[in-house]
Parts: structure tokens; sequence; C-alpha cells
């Protein structure tokens, strides 16, 4: 009885908005499918589509590289470091996402720090561009995204028994071995876990890829936002709606029947902790 | 815990980690410490010290009155999310009735559908109902987007707590709605005031749905700083961000002070 609230609240405000982006997308004075079938004909769309996916696999990639050392380090030091590196994961996950990736174009700008230093220090010439292209876009990307990668990470590492670890270490493999035959192995659910959050989050991404990235970065969110307000065709905007529906739709059933759903709602309650 | 002498791979480690840690960091310390600039351009080092992009901000209507909006959408969002998301916790971890995960899911979900997705959906649908460009339009965007961590974080809470004790309280002769009331809430009350403070503070820095469901009308801060940034770089957004910046660990110290105070409670009693 106590979820008939939000079960209605819900519906309204959650369900009918998203059935009505299918309701755009098939109906154009009757039935139709051509918005389908133009963003299946029309390059620009598949564009689109392609830039996304390679955006968000580069992104996953990046955040996956960078996190696994981070969350290995929160999950096997003491508790006291743990705590401290907690927080410094923490203040900028809790950040907006606006005031980073505004903090990034005042950085990568060609008259910001970053080009400001390598032209001082001589390592380049000429300011080098890395704004409004695809190095603005994944360093903005992975700066948002990396603690929900940790996050899983570390959860599924705190609880890999230290004890099994020793047991190899003391018949005789090199911590190498003991890492890459017992802890890495135990550890691929929160590579799982991470990755596929990461990759949830970056194909719907839409302030990061719209502020850092150029005209070669148009992805899905991006092309929504454009058809709303610049091209005014709610039919194809809704298309775009449904196509990335449907992508996200899909991993998020196949993984949550994989892997159940907590590993990935642990992510979102993990600050609460 | 770790060996008295670190080994060369853990001095590697670290030295990755803290890299990595700067990274994260280092965004907004540059913003901060940009804030205090004295001169006309975004200088980094800066050149001078001043607050005259903060009294530029709190001194002119054009950032002032969306903040304010802002403020009002956030508090609204944060009691209608924490109502809606406790409430629904508690029928899905306590309730007896088939589908729970399947509701759990449902609840959590737009956790993972793209705001920008929500946000068409929203538009198609206000527009209709002339809502568009209406503080009501945001608040209700916003609970949809802000009710799932309150779901989690009070979920989390009360499978850690014992039902037994409002059991007790049933078979004392509690009507059920007091049980929930004098045992179940103030069990969790943590829980629930840190599920609160988080979604003012999604709604607080929400920018998507303020983008496509907001206009000239219901335009929230967030919003004013997306449509300056894309047309000019203005100082008074570095001055903005230090206090957005400000907000959200603000935010994140009271609940860590709300989640210890919780802990003092429960060894006490």
């Amino acid at each position: 009885m106590l979820v008939l609230p939000a079960l209605v609240f819900y519906s309204m405000v959650y369900l009918y908005p998203l059935s009505r982006l299918g309701a755009w997308s098939f109906f154009d004075n009757g039935f139709t499918l051509r918005f389908y079938a133009e963003l299946f004909t029309e390059p620009t769309y598949f564009k689109a589509l392609s830039n996304t996916l390679e955006i968000s696999t580069l992104a996953t990639v990046v955040c996956l590289l960078l996190g696994y050392p981070l969350a290995y380090l929160m999950a096997t030091t003491s508790s006291s470091a743990r705590r401290i590196l907690m927080i410094l994961v923490l203040v900028p996950f809790w950040t907006s996402v606006l005031v980073r990736t505004f903090a990034w174009i005042v950085i990568l700008g060609n008259n910001g720090l970053v080009n400001r230093a390598l032209v001082a220090t001589g390592m380049a010439d000429h300011p080098l561009k890395l704004l409004f292209n695809m190095i603005g876009v994944q360093i903005g990307m992975v700066h948002v995204l990396l603690p929900f990668m940790v996050f899983p990470l570390y959860g599924v590492m705190s609880r890999i028994d230290a004890s099994v670890v020793r047991v190899a270490r003391s018949l005789g493999a090199t911590p190498t071995r003991a890492f890459l035959a017992v802890f890495l192995p135990l550890s691929l659910p929160g590579v799982a876990a991470g990755c596929v959050l990461v990759f949830l989050l970056a194909i719907g991404f839409y302030v990061t890829p719209a502020l850092l990235g150029g005209p070669g970065e148009i992805t899905l969110a991006t092309m929504i936002d454009m058809m709303i307000n610049t091209l005014l065709n709610w039919g194809l905007a809704a298309t775009l709606g449904i196509l990335l529906l449907v992508v996200v739709g899909i991993i998020f059933i196949v993984f949550s029947r994989l892997m159940g759903l907590n590993r990935l709602t642990g992510a979102g309650g993990e600050p609460a902790r | 815990m770790s060996d008295a002498r670190p080994s060369p791979g853990r001095l590697a480690l670290w030295t990755v980690c803290v890299a990595l840690l700067a990274f994260l960091i280092a965004p907004i310390l540059v913003i901060i410490i940009t804030s205090f600039n004295a001169s006309l351009y975004l200088e980094f080092p800066p050149h001078g010290l001043s607050l005259r992009w903060y009294a530029n901000f709190f001194s002119s209507a054009h950032w002032i009155e969306p903040t304010l909006l802002s403020i009002r959408v956030a508090l609204i969002t944060m009691i209608s999310a924490t109502i809606l998301g406790t409430a629904a916790a508690i029928g899905i971890v306590r309730g007896r009735f088939r589908a729970k995960r399947g509701l759990e899911l449902f609840f959590i979900s737009p956790m993972v559908v793209p705001i920008v997705v929500l946000a068409l959906g929203l538009y198609f649908t206000f527009s209709g109902y002339h809502l568009l460009d209406t503080p009501l339009a945001l608040a209700l965007g916003h609970t949809v987007i802000a009710t799932p961590i309150v779901i989690v974080i009070v979920m989390a809470a009360l499978r850690v707590t014992d039902p037994s004790m409002e059991l007790a309280a049933r078979s004392l002769g509690a009507t059920y709605w007091r049980a929930l009331w004098f045992v179940t809430i103030p069990s969790i009350k943590a829980a629930i005031l840190s599920g609160a403070a988080f979604a003012f503070l999604i709604s607080f820095d929400e920018v998507v749905v303020a983008i496509f469901v907001g206009g000239p009308d219901a335009t929230t801060l967030p919003k004013r700083m997306w449509e300056t940034i894309r047309f000019e770089i203005d100082p008074t957004l570095t001055a903005i961000s230090s206090l957005l910046t400000l907000v959200a660990v603000f935010i994140l110290v009271g609940v860590e002070l709300i989640r210890r105070a919780a802990a003092v409670d429960s060894e006490a009693s």
C-alpha cells in the first residue's frame, strides 16, 4: 500500500512521458514508420549513434584502467587512509557536472592552465587543441564517470577475503601471480558492474559532450537537443530518444538478470554510507 | 595492516592513485582559486585578489533570481521525493506481495534512463498541459530523478534494521500506522534525512530537465549558467561554481554528521 503514491507518481511523470516518445515517433497524421526509416538511412544519425558508442566505449575503458588501481588501493589500505581517499572521490562526485565541465573549459582552453604550462616549459611550441574535440570530451567524461567505476569496484574488492591472497603468497606465489590468479578473478563482478554502469551513463550523457565536444562529437543526446531546440523536429527527436532508451534498456535488463540489481544500485547508495 | 616498508609495487600504486586524485580534485581547486581573480579575464594563477565576482553574483538580479528559483524547486523536490521514496522503500522492504523485485527495479530505473530522454518526454507531456516554463514542471521532473536515490538509501537502512521491533509494537496493540510512525520511521531517520539532503542537491544542480522544460519564466541557476557558458565566458561563473561546490561539500558534511549522530544513538539505546 505504501508503494501506491510512488507508483501513481511514476506512472504520470515517468512512464507516461516516456510513452509520449513512442507516440511521437510512430505517429504523424496516422501511424508511420518514416522517422525510423529516416533514422536508419540518413548517415547523420548513424554517425551520431556510432559517435555515441565510440565515445562511451572509450570512456568506459579509460575509467576501468584508472579506476581499478584506485579501488584496489582503497580496498587494501588502512581504514584511515581509505577515509581520506573516499572523501577525495566523493567531493568531486557530488560537485555539479556543469561546474566540473566549466572548470575543464577554463583549464583546457588555448589560454588555459595546461596549454600555458606546455608552452612555457617548451613541451609544445603553440597551444594544443584540447577542447571541442574528442580529447576534451574524454577528459570531461572520464572525470565525471570515474567515481561510478570506483564505487562498484571497491564494493566488490572490499569483500574479497585478504587471507585468500595471503594463502596464495604463503604457497609460494609471487605478489604478481597471487594478484593475477586470485585477486583479479574475484574482482571481476565489480569490473562488470562498473563497466556496465559507466557505459549506461555515458551513452545518455548530454552536458559534457555538448560543452566540450565539437561538430565531430555529435552524440544521440546532443542530436536530440538539436532536434527540439533548433530543427523543431519532434518526431525525429522522439525516435532518437526511443533508440537511446532501447539500447539502455537492453543493457540494463540483461545485466540485472545476470548479475543482480544490487551491484548497480550499490553504486548509487555508496555516498550515503 | 600493510607492510612497514612499502614494496616498490605498492609505491607505484600510491603514485598512480595520488595522480588520479589530483586529476579528480584539480578542476575544483582551479575554479575556486580563479574565482578570486581581480582581472576581467580568466587567469590562473590570478592577477591580484578580489571578491568582485562574488559581489557581482550577489548584486545582480540576472543571477539571484534563478538562484532563488533553484532553491524553491529544490525544496519542493526534496519534500516530495523524500515522502514518495521513503514510503515506497518501506512498502518494498516490509511488504509481502509478489513482484517486489520487479517493482524495485522499476522504481530505481530512472537512475539509468538517460536524463535527456526523460527530459524530452517531460517536454512533450508538459507542453500538452501548458506546464512548460513553470516551477511546477521543474519540480515534477526533478522529483523523478531524485526519488530513486531516496529509495536506495532508505531501503539499505531498512534492510539492516530489525523488523521484530515493529512486530512487537503491533502485538502490543499499536495500529499499523502507529507502528510505522513511532517505530519504523525513527529507526531509519538518518537515512531519510540523508536521502532528503541528496534529493535537494540533485535538484539544485540539475541542468538537463531545466533546459528542456524551463524557459524565460522559469530559469534555474544551472540553466542560466549553461546559457552563459555557451555564449561567453563570464568570470562570475567561477564564483558561482565555487559556491555550488561549497553547497555540495556542506551537504556531504551534513550527511556525515547525521550518520555519526545516528551511530551514537543506536549505540546508546
